[in-house]
């Protein structure tokens, strides 16, 4: 049995180790800025919103941004961590000392967790930064309609920001499990952005197959719910009206559903990953 | 390979069973969630956009994505391409129901602009009969009605929907009764234009159901601020006086409007 304490420096030094060398990766600080872009040059593309009121639109933009480019680095940064350690072999040194697998799997996904959460963090502030500002600009010129005060509530930004953290640490604990039984790092890759669309479209599949009126069909969509989580849910702070705010017992259900989802992916991939010869 | 097998089988009844227990801790929250979104329709819709749809649904650029299909419609509209028209108001109203502006263009131009079209499309105002062209004419109206329908699923409270829908309803189906009612419905939610009320009160006259029509505009008048050109209370106090001459009301029975502050009923 391991001592607790210094299994989680363990841990520590590895997740340590791993969020500096994904900051380190090119990938990080390229998605970072595209994404910074994005949230920033939202206000330029509103030539092309027809709908949405104007702050609608730019929080969408950043949390399409956070999203899209959020996956795509969750996926390539976990897949890429935990195979760099396997194909430069330092994996077999760091094994051979008294680290355990599973201390490795939990020491990378809290790497790469840390990692998405300055990510997450970082843009959510500028959106907050973005969103102000821009609402202070268009209570200046247009006070009749700012007569009831802000119509943006900042603190639904910050939780949505931070369910699109949660959603990104499930994928990345789905990820690391694919990678722990994966021979390739391309697999693993391509088998997360599969994990990825399932779990944002299950929903549909899970529908047809239960229109379907079929037996098998409704038990093939009730596994398929019940493997994948629903990605769907972490859009719960859909609007930003402060009267629209979502209740804090569903943002605490979702909180604690990413955390199962979390933890048995972890276990599995350790599991997975003690099968494993490296 | 047999023991890999088994533990891939291992790992997923594991995720499954937890993944059944978990999904049950939230059903009241999806639930709930799907009752506030669209449910997101993609069978036949989506082939107009293809990706960019997909795009939409993973990544969240729905609003993005909304207003790029809106345009192709614009584009698609000004080519007469009824079905793709059709379908793209539909999934720009699937992608993202939280604009308004969408709903009620969508609405205009499935019962305005497509009986025009298929009119065309079959030859013509002057080669398609009368009664043809009527019933046309009243399948659109009724779609764009069932289009409002949705909207007001996610507008619950608006009384623009209620006043296109009326509009509809008088100008394209000839049904006054019903857009008299709407116009009522729209008078009742909260920032109603004053229109809303003089017109619901307008058909009920047309459509000889003139007590009632006095009766609510004699409650609606002193509710009208005076100083307001929209609110119209003189044109309101003429109609009320109008109203009682044709009812035949007594002097001593007609109204008198009072000096009391006015306020919205």
């Amino acid at each position: 049995m391991p001592d607790f304490n210094a299994s989680c420096l363990r841990i520590f030094f590895i997740a340590q180790n791993t969020a500096r060398e994904a900051a380190r990766q090119k990938l990080f600080s390229f998605v970072l800025i595209l994404a910074f872009a994005l949230v920033l040059g939202a206000r330029w593309f509103r030539d092309f919103n027809f709908g949405a009121p104007e702050l609608k639109f730019l929080a969408d933009c950043g949390f399409g941004a956070m999203a899209f480019f959020g996956s795509a680095l969750t996926i390539v940064a976990t897949a890429q961590l935990f195979f760099s350690e396997i194909e430069s072999r330092t994996a077999l040194t760091l094994l051979a000392k008294p680290v355990y697998r599973g201390e490795f799997i939990l020491g990378k996904f809290l790497g790469v967790l840390a990692v998405i959460g300055v990510f997450c963090g970082v843009l959510t502030l500028l959106l907050v930064a973005v969103l102000w500002r821009r609402e202070g600009e268009l209570m200046a010129e247009f006070p009749e309609a700012f007569r009831s005060g802000r119509s943006v509530d900042l603190g639904t930004v910050v939780i949505a920001g931070g369910l699109q953290w949660l959603k990104l640490a499930v994928l990345a604990a789905f990820t690391l499990l694919v990678a722990s039984f994966a021979q390739t790092q391309l697999f693993a890759i391509i088998t997360g952005f599969l994990v990825l669309v399932i779990c944002h479209l299950q929903y549909l599949a899970q529908d047809a197959y239960a229109r379907s009126g079929t037996w098998l069909g409704r038990m093939g969509g009730a596994a398929l719910a019940a493997v994948f989580p629903n990605f769907q849910l972490f859009a719960l702070a859909d609007s930003l009206a402060p009267a629209d705010g979502p209740a804090w017992g569903d943002v605490m259900r979702v909180v604690l559903y990413a955390g199962g989802y979390v933890v048995v992916g972890c276990a599995l991939a350790v599991f997975s990953f003690r099968q494993r010869e490296i | 390979m047999k023991s890999k097998a088994w533990a891939l089988l291992a790992v997923t009844v594991v995720l499954a069973s937890a993944g059944a227990a978990l999904d049950r801790m939230v059903q009241p929250v999806w639930s709930a969630a799907r009752a506030r979104q669209p449910t997101l329709r993609l069978e036949s819709a989506t082939a107009g956009l293809g990706q960019g749809v997909t795009l939409a649904l993973l990544g969240g650029f729905r609003a993005l994505v909304a207003d790029l299909a809106w345009l192709r419609m614009y584009v698609l509209w000004e080519r007469r391409d009824l079905p793709a028209c059709d379908s793209l108001i539909r999934l720009v109203g699937t992608l993202d129901p939280r604009p308004l502006d969408f709903w009620l263009n969508g609405a205009r131009i499935i019962a305005f602009d497509f009986p025009v079209w298929r009119i065309e499309a079959e030859g013509g105002y002057e080669r398609v009969p009368g009664s043809v062209q009527e019933r046309i004419n009243r399948e659109q109206a009724l779609a764009a009605l069932r289009h409002l329908d949705d909207a007001m699923r996610f507008h619950p409270r608006t009384p623009d929907l209620w006043v296109e829908r009326a509009g509809i309803e008088l100008n394209r189906l000839q049904d006054l009764s019903a857009a008299a009612e709407s116009y009522r419905r729209a008078w009742a939610e909260p920032g109603a234009p004053y229109f809303a009320a003089r017109l619901h009160a307008e058909l009920l006259r047309r459509v000889g159901r003139r007590a009632e029509a006095l009766a609510f505009l004699i409650q609606l008048h002193p509710a009208l601020p005076p100083d307001d050109e929209g609110a119209a209370a003189p044109r309101v106090l003429e109609r009320i006086q109008e109203l009682e001459r044709e009812l035949g009301v007594t002097a001593e029975r007609a109204y008198r409007p009072a000096l009391a502050a006015p306020g919205r009923p």
